[in-house]
């Protein structure tokens, strides 16, 4: 389980977002590339098809897999009052040779996505992670190389934090509060909601990549 | 500054011990000492609260909640402020003077009790006196008053000025006097729907992949793997690899056909071949003579196209690869090749990459062997399928037999290739080849696993044929079979009471039949 929210932030102001933060969770940055898989199961497989996502985590020096399945949100009127999205989402790091074993199960490729861009990992009542990252797509299949942004000037912003049945609706608040933080330059909102950049995004980001300018007394 | 320092003694002066003097009250009224001194008592309790606030922050390496923490900075600034201008007053009023000279203070006494300046800031003193009275120094003191006082006339009016400008200026973009601007800067309606487009967009494409998928045509791996998918997919010489069309295309017979052609041939299994089939041509329609080394026949439509294709890709192939692959495509041709629906194909693509690696190690002439000694029994086992193994099991060990009989043949070579097919058992046609024990066909396969009768009538049709008029007669040797088994034969019996020409439409009808059945 896992409470999770998106926002758009323009590209141009990605260093102020990133300035921001580095200020409020205090931890190092880590560089982001991800190629993701999404496998969808064919009819064959059962009524309804089924997705899974495998993701391979390019940066570190030896490619390490990770296969996650995502399910559906949390509905219903106590899911409204929530301001982040609840949703079932199991996650495990599998060997390389997941992908060949899915393909012998099943299951297709669906479609492929590389995420490029830098995230923050930190703990403050729940263990937060927040992801900016520009989402490629590939003309070739598994072109990695080759792959282009799907919108160039705008970047995708994730924040996510795992949850357990017990304990979402602290989770959700905690998530939520830090959101609060980041209002000044992107509005979040939950994954199908459309929300929009943030007006006075420029002037915050100007503001933060200014070194202050204090005034002496 | 009013009010003197006003000392009233108690007691008359020079009497020792001096008593403490006490001043006068109206000054002590007036500058509010004990007010002061409270105030100042505060301020110097709420900096040192912040200051331990920050230890503790510092020691337990929590970060700040800086809104609070501003709060009370602003809050402190301005009260140092009031009680600095509180005491500037005070201070006016008196004269310090070090009640107590010792050992500690005598040194610097004199250094703060000058009204010396220090050197650096008596000659910045000097050069600022000099910049200011540059031009006037040489004239008599009152005309140089007029012209400072003129200087600073301009100054002012200067200011007046700018201060004018700043204040339209602020009205004009809607600046208040105080805050920011009262009016958000909006985007042009055009600007706005672009990012809203663009969101949209990128939305789509995270959640659900939109905009990302290829067309079908494009689904092919052309360019070079990147590393981290290099050792994990298998590309054989076609470029075509396990790679899987997207489930929407399943029933698309052009796209499924494609893909799945070439994938055929590495699947076929090595079943007897040319020889014992050079006798026999089918006058059937969708039969295919073995005796053609490569390409196919296209008895039907649908075996047409699928034909084609597989003839087409075969041509791509080297000149070693094609043949083996036309023997292989002939063995599966006799197991499964016809009526084989649509749907059944996504189910054989994905064993592709593994038979083509088992394959590598065929070789034609191995398969000579496996046809020759193949016997009534024996033919009729390879030809089964998963779900009518059983059929054959029942008929008493008859995979040991087999085994021992293939097992004869198998020269080094043979057994490389039976042991390899064993080895795989999640190929579909292997089995039928050899490793029946291995019952992990996919169901999908199951219709067509027709038990033929003899070694010589190869053509799935035939066997067809032949289970029609036999499978009464199969019925009555495998007394032994559980109940389902038969049940399951009797719907292919079933299906083939019907008119031997139009079977293949009923394997299909059965084919589709059975794709659901098993869900």
């Amino acid at each position: 389980m896992e409470c999770v929210v998106q926002g758009i932030i323009e590209t141009q102001h990605v260093e102020a977002l990133e300035i921001l933060l580095q200020g409020l969770c205090g931890v190092q940055r880590e560089r982001l590339r991800v190629h993701e898989l999404c496998l969808k199961s064919g009819p064959n497989l059962g009524v309804v098809s089924s997705e899974v996502r495998l993701l391979c985590d390019l940066d570190q020096p030896e490619p390490t897999w990770t296969v996650k399945h995502v399910g559906g949100a949390m509905r219903g009127a106590g899911a409204d009052q929530i301001s982040v999205m609840v949703r079932t989402m199991i996650e495990s790091k599998v060997s390389k040779n997941a992908l060949r074993m899915f393909y012998a199960l099943g299951y297709k490729l669906d479609h492929e996505l590389l995420k490029v861009g830098f995230a923050f990992h930190f703990q403050r009542i729940a263990h937060i992670s927040v992801s900016v990252s520009s989402v490629n797509k590939m003309p070739k299949v598994h072109a990695i190389d080759e792959a282009v942004p799907v919108t160039p000037g705008m970047q995708i912003v994730d924040v996510t934090a795992p949850a357990t049945p017990e304990n979402y609706s602290e989770v959700a608040a905690a998530v939520s509060s830090f959101c609060e933080f980041l209002a000044p330059l992107v509005h979040l909102s939950k994954p199908f909601i459309s929300t929009g950049v943030v007006p006075t995004a420029a002037a915050a980001a100007a503001s933060l990549m200014s070194d202050g300018g204090g005034t002496t007394l | 500054m009013e009010g003197g320092v006003g000392l009233t003694t108690t007691q008359p002066q020079g009497q020792p011990p001096p008593v403490a003097e006490k001043l006068n009250q109206k000054v002590v009224q007036l500058l509010n000492l004990e007010s002061v001194k409270t105030r100042a008592v505060s301020l110097f309790k709420a900096i040192s609260r912040i200051l331990e606030d920050f230890d503790a922050y510092a020691r337990t390496n929590t970060t700040p909640k800086w809104q609070d923490i501003l709060g009370q900075y602003s809050m402190v600034n301005l009260e140092l402020f009031n009680i600095v201008e509180a005491v500037n007053e005070v201070s006016q009023a008196f004269v310090v003077l070090p009640k107590n000279v010792n050992a500690e203070n005598a040194a610097i006494l004199p250094v703060m009790l000058s009204s010396k300046l220090l050197p650096e800031m008596e000659t910045d003193d000097n050069s600022k006196r000099e910049q200011l009275l540059q031009g006037v120094q040489n004239l008599p003191i009152p005309m140089q008053i007029e012209r400072l006082r003129a200087r600073i006339d301009m100054i002012e009016a200067a200011c007046k000025n700018a201060e004018g400008v700043l204040g339209e200026t602020r009205k004009a973009y809607g600046f208040g006097t105080r805050q920011g601007p009262s009016m958000l800067p909006t985007m042009d309606k055009g600007q706005a729907a672009k990012i809203q487009e663009q969101e949209n967009m990128l939305r789509a494409a995270i959640n659900d992949g939109a905009g990302t998928r290829l067309p079908p045509d494009q689904r092919r791996i052309t360019t070079a793997l990147p590393p981290h998918l290099a050792d994990v997919l298998i590309v054989n010489d076609a470029g075509k690899n396990a790679f899987h069309v997207a489930s929407n295309n399943i029933n698309s017979q052009g796209n499924m056909m494609q893909v799945s052609g070439t994938q055929f041939m590495g699947r076929s299994a090595a079943s007897p071949s040319g020889a014992n089939f050079d006798n026999t041509r089918s006058p059937l329609p969708y039969s295919n003579s073995p005796q053609s080394t490569g390409m196919v026949n296209a008895p039907s439509p649908q075996q047409h196209q699928l034909q084609q294709q597989q003839r087409s890709k075969l041509m791509q192939l080297p000149q070693h690869q094609q043949q083996l692959l036309a023997q292989q495509q002939q063995q599966l041709r006799q197991s499964s090749m016809q009526g084989l629906g649509q749907g059944q194909i996504s189910s054989l693509q994905d064993l592709h990459g593994q038979t083509q690696q088992k394959f590598q190690t065929l070789h034609g002439q191995h398969q000579m062997p496996y046809s020759q000694p193949m016997g009534h029994q024996q033919f009729q086992a390879r030809q089964l399928s998963g779900g009518h193994i059983q059929h054959s099991m029942s008929q008493g060990q008859l995979n040991p037999a087999m085994n021992r009989h293939l097992n004869q043949f198998s020269g080094g070579a043979n057994s490389n290739m039976f042991t390899s097919a064993q080895g795989s058992p999640s190929s579909q046609m292997i089995p039928n080849m050899s490793s029946i024990q291995s019952q992990t066909l996919v169901p999908r396969m199951q219709q067509y696993g027709v038990s033929g009768t003899n070694p010589q009538r190869s053509h799935a049709s035939q066997m067809l044929g032949d289970q029609m008029y036999n499978s009464s007669g199969m019925m009555q040797t495998q007394s032994q079979q559980p109940q389902q088994q038969q049940q399951q034969q009797g719907i292919y019996g079933g299906n083939m009471q019907t008119n031997q020409q139009t079977l293949q439409p009923n394997m299909l009808q059965n084919a589709q039949q059975r794709h659901q059945n098993p869900q």
